[in-house]
């Protein structure tokens, strides 16, 4: 495993009290391959990121427990200089809203040569060159001239694009895409993503992407994992869990997204709220929401069972996760 | 960020009308005729522009801007060298043409000592400007440096530095000045300053911390974390560009404010003290008199006024210039 995360705990201390935002994630990626990290907003995805990343603001954030192995080290455990040095030359993230990533007082040829003079101490006229080669690598136009413009000068597919250029700079063996294409328009979004998925072939990286966009992770995606309430509540293969979910939680999610054949009916839609995570409900997180739920999920927390019904690994924390399966 | 204007060739021609835009004008006009759109199509190109010159395109135009600027810069050329504009010498009086008015070689008169108004006037431009420049230095150094680290850092360090600049706060101006600078026996403009930059820079933390906080919550702050820069290029590099504009703003207007302190300061008999020439020391010395001799006493403090205004001014115009809302 190129990235592997282990029963990892992240609580954040707010006024209404301790916020569980990762309550024992477990998830792996290896070079070439795509996981997708599905879940509502608050569901932990992000903060699992940024742990990962090791960006989480600490205070408020707490890492309570668990281990990030990255090559079979221990991220949590280095000093933070050597951390600093595993971000972006080793991994890179990229993040949702481009504009905002992009430093506006900066033209986006100085940000991307800073890549270069930083981490590989290039002179700044080898770091200019690098940096209009990868606008190139990225398709775009007229690279030359655009290197010296500034991030409020591009449209918001370009914008991103050059974040992607940036987080590819130095090759990194793992990247995070936390929500790349949720601020850009539908078209583009798919040319983001086929670049994205181009270029991670081309480098053979491991990629975790995180979406609440279902659509976008059937095409790229390897496996899924999908996240309530700070936990994982399902990981497969990312056609079996099309074909038939073995969780109520992504179950709902799938008959949630707007299909042609059923025009005009009214879109389904899980009903409640995420939880509070202040408090959190007891026994499985997702019971009030569940339609399958029975007396054992308001007081047992399952654990994430072993799918054994196909071939892959699968895993699903629903007590009744073979009645989910064959609904 | 708002669209950028497309160039329009009559901008320029405009700017001609002001005797010295004329070359500003006509050099843009080449320059951007050596930059035409893309060969790709990319459309006609806008010369990129940072928010600095984005901010002298809009000043050179502001009237306000300019006519305050003539007049700072005069008073700097006439407080580095007096004498281009008074041959005579400020000390040199003559009791005997005490309070007499305007006449050939004095035109503004003579004050209480039978010293010439007009050289005096000169000569006291050349205090008032150290006293604002130095102090305005000293507190924009002090104040943004002190500020910037605690808004970057937080923590223990920031709540105690909030406390001290609320103590700072607490101390009326003038009574403070007539305490700590009556025990002061130095004549020079030293204390003076000295004890502006210890009054003044909690202002400037306070609002350089309040900028580095809002800059630090940017997402290209945290891209560019999660991309390998160290603290001190996040804060140099990302921050401190994007936050130095209010400490700008608020250091030339306080200059103003500064200047008229000085002259309230000598007026009181605490600031700098005779021989010295300031304005503040004359209007002081010529009060009493202004019945017989007003324009002892109007000269100094027109000259004051007007100092003190053109900062004002200044500060103003460059806060317009440097605000995108206002665009």
């Amino acid at each position: 495993m190129l990235l592997e995360v282990r029963d990892l705990h992240v609580e954040f201390h707010t006024r209404d009290g301790v916020a569980k935002a990762v309550n024992g994630v477990s998830y792996g990626v290896d070079a070439g391959e795509t996981l997708a990290v599905l879940g509502e907003s608050g569901s932990g995805k992000s903060v699992t990121a940024q742990t990962v990343m090791g960006i989480l603001d600490v205070p408020p954030g707490r890492i309570t427990a668990g281990e990030v192995l990255f090559e079979g080290r221990d991220l949590l455990k280095l000093k933070e200089e050597e951390r600093r040095k595993v971000r972006g030359a080793e991994m890179a993230m990229i993040f949702q809203d481009a504009l905002s990533s992009l430093n506006p007082v900066l033209t986006v040829g100085a940000q991307l040569a800073e890549m270069f003079t930083v981490h590989r101490g290039m002179s700044r006229k080898d770091a200019h060159a690098k940096a209009v080669e990868l606008m190139d690598r990225v398709r775009i136009p007229a690279a030359k001239e655009r290197v010296r413009q500034y991030p409020h000068q591009f449209s918001g597919g370009m914008r991103q694009r050059i974040m992607i250029a940036m987080a590819m700079a130095l090759e990194p063996k793992l990247i995070i895409a936390d929500e790349p294409t949720t601020a850009l328009d539908v078209t583009v979004q798919a040319q983001v993503m086929d670049l994205l998925a181009e270029l991670q072939r081309e480098l053979h990286m491991g990629l975790i992407l995180i979406t609440h966009d279902l659509g976008v992770v059937a095409d790229v995606a390897d496996k899924i994992a999908v996240m309530y309430a700070g936990r994982i509540v399902e990981t497969a293969p990312v056609h079996d869990i099309y074909k038939a979910p073995a969780h109520p939680y992504t179950r709902g999610l799938l008959e949630s997204i707007p299909r042609l054949d059923q025009k005009g009916q009214e879109l389904y839609a899980i009903k409640g709220l995420p939880p509070n995570l202040t408090r959190i409900p007891p026994g499985c997180a997702f019971h009030p929401r569940c339609p399958m739920a029975q007396d054992v999920c308001r007081t047992d927390v399952p654990p994430l069972y072993d799918v054994t019904e196909s071939d892959a690994e699968r895993g699903s924390a629903c007590h009744f996760w073979r009645e989910c399966l064959h609904d | 960020m708002p669209e950028q204007q497309p160039y329009e060739p009559e901008r320029a021609i405009a700017g001609t009308g002001m005797g010295g835009q004329m070359d500003l004008g006509a050099s843009e006009a080449v320059t951007l005729e050596k930059t035409p759109g893309g060969p790709e199509g990319t459309g006609p190109q806008d010369k990129p522009r940072s928010l600095w010159s984005d901010a002298w395109h809009d000043l050179r135009r502001n009237p306000v801007f300019i006519i305050s600027a003539l007049v700072i810069l005069f008073l700097i050329v006439i407080s580095i060298w007096p004498s281009l504009i008074a041959s005579g010498s400020p000390l040199k009086c003559d009791l005997a043409k005490a309070q007499e008015g305007s006449q050939s070689g004095h035109p503004f008169g003579f004050n209480g000592q039978g010293c010439d108004v007009y050289t005096r006037t000169v000569y006291g431009a050349r205090t008032s400007v150290a006293v604002g420049v130095l102090a305005t230095l000293g507190v924009a150094v002090l104040g943004s440096v002190l500020g910037g680290l605690a808004g970057f850092f937080g923590g223990a360090g920031d709540a105690v530095l909030s406390r001290i600049t609320d103590v700072f706060f607490a101390i009326p101006v003038v009574l403070g000045g007539l305490v700590l600078l009556s025990v002061i026996t130095s004549n020079t403009v030293w204390p003076v300053i000295g004890f502006i930059v210890l009054l003044g820079w909690p202002q400037i933390s306070r609002i350089a911390r309040g900028s580095v906080i809002t800059a630090k919550q940017n997402d290209y702050v945290q891209a560019a974390r999660a991309l390998g820069a160290s603290n001190s290029r996040l804060l140099l590099r990302h921050i401190a560009p994007n936050a130095i504009a209010p400490v700008i703003v608020v250091a030339t207007i306080a200059l103003g404010t500064y200047i008229s302190l000085e002259a309230t300061l000598s007026f009181l008999g605490v600031g700098l003290k005779p021989p010295s020439v300031s304005w503040g020391i004359d209007i002081s010395a010529a009060a009493p008199y202004v019945r017989n001799a007003p324009h002892a006493l109007l000269w100094p403090s027109g000259a004051l006024a007007i100092t003190v205004l053109a900062f004002i001014m200044l500060g103003d115009a460059v806060r317009d210039a440097l605000d995108p809302k206002l665009r």
